[in-house]
């Protein structure tokens, strides 16, 4: 069977990551209207997790942090600021999963339940699910996610990075695109 | 790395504004200076559940503990017998007892406490014109949520006591089975809007009489 040729690898290598910012950018966009559009569930859900007892921060979390997964989710489907909308999502997921297993371990406690059998609603803007399915779906988001702040350029995107990168630095040498 | 950090600043300073205007201009968007759960109230000096719990033996069924989470904030729990014992009393034909549904709209139209009046905390404003003038005359104020888990009855008295300075802690309760219980007892459940009329299938069979 021959080896695929180099335009091959390189069509995969360049279609990941824009499949991968799209996924993301969809995920994000679609939970953080869904929270957005509906506000008072979800500061409910935010106040179950107990993290701040302060009510105007109560409120400032559960008001602005929707419309900021959104703000990166659409970053993230025009291929603006691509690293850093990731970085912001990388952030904002490792403390949410650390939040949502603590509170699953506690359920599972109170309860007397094995921890994947445990379900309940995290606050994601999907309703009630598995805390097994939902840790492991956060961990490959986190991982999505860095492996797009380790990416240099990318096809279809408005500007990939902000920031260009200094002339010494190599650059995918990708003809038609708009990165800059 | 020092680009990506500086790009993930600036998305999170954009990102940041962006969100605060769209909760200021969405109409669904919190109010960030309301505290929509009473946290910044004074609490009863001590731990009130602890102390409570202390004098008497260990609490450990669901209902003594959200009586005494229910006590610490001078809130008194009702069961499901003296709900319906009040649910009969002649004095609720005049709205001197009165039922508060502290859930969403869509949850009250699709099926209420017959008479119970609307009110959620987290738009009391909605309830100006009609519930509250009600807790001010009312004798008995029964407040309930769907049960259970739920805690919307808890929050929604203590906003009403907000409301209604003159109402004491002896005429404001929680119906702590909620919804949920009540049709799980067969009892009757009134659809749309207050005194509709219009009755969820009753089965007065089932129906379970004080």
């Amino acid at each position: 069977m021959p080896a695929p040729s180099p335009a091959w690898n390189r069509r995969v290598t360049d279609a990941a990551p824009v499949l991968s910012r799209w996924l993301l950018g969809f995920l994000f966009l679609s939970m953080g209207l869904n929270k957005a559009l509906h506000p008072e569930p979800f500061i409910n859900l935010v106040r179950q997790y107990d993290v701040v007892s302060n009510p105007y921060l109560l409120n400032v979390i559960s008001a602005v942090l929707p419309w900021f997964e959104v703000f990166c989710g659409l970053l993230m489907l025009a291929g603006i600021a691509v690293r850093g909308s990731a970085l912001m999502l990388l952030l904002m997921l490792a403390p949410f999963t650390l939040l949502v297993l603590k509170r699953a371990l506690a359920l599972a406690g109170a309860q007397a339940l094995a921890l994947c059998a445990v379900k309940f609603d995290c606050g994601c803007g999907n309703g009630e699910v598995f805390v097994c399915r939902k840790l492991t779906e956060n961990c490959l988001l986190m991982l999505l996610s860095a492996w797009l702040i380790s990416r240099r350029a990318s096809r279809w995107s408005i500007r990939f990075a902000l920031f260009p990168e200094s002339p010494s630095l190599p650059s995918d040498p990708v003809p038609g695109h708009f990165v800059k | 790395m020092k680009k990506v950090l500086l790009e993930g600043l600036w998305v999170a300073f954009v990102g940041t504004t962006v969100a605060f205007l769209a909760n200021a201009f969405s109409p669904r968007g919190l109010t960030l200076n309301r505290d929509y759960f009473h946290l910044a109230s004074p609490q009863p000096s001590g731990n009130a559940v602890t102390n409570h719990a202390a004098s008497r033996p260990r609490a450990n069924s669901p209902e003594e503990l959200l009586a005494a989470s229910l006590k610490a904030v001078n809130l008194n729990l009702l069961g499901s017998n003296e709900v319906l014992h009040l649910f009969h009393d002649p004095r609720r034909e005049q709205d001197l007892v009165i039922f508060v549904d502290a859930r969403e709209a869509d949850h009250y139209e699709a099926g209420h406490i017959p008479g119970a009046f609307e009110f959620h905390h987290f738009h009391p404003e909605n309830s100006l014109a009609t519930t509250i003038p009600a807790c001010q005359i009312a004798q008995q104020i029964v407040v309930y949520c769907n049960g259970g888990n739920c805690d919307e009855s808890k929050f929604a008295a203590l906003t009403l006591r907000d409301y209604l300075s003159d109402v004491s802690k002896t005429n404001l309760f929680i119906y702590g089975g909620g919804m949920t219980e009540w049709t799980t007892n067969h009892l009757p459940v009134e659809l749309g809007e207050r005194n509709s009329g219009r009755l969820l299938d009753p089965d007065p069979a089932a129906a379970p009489r004080p």
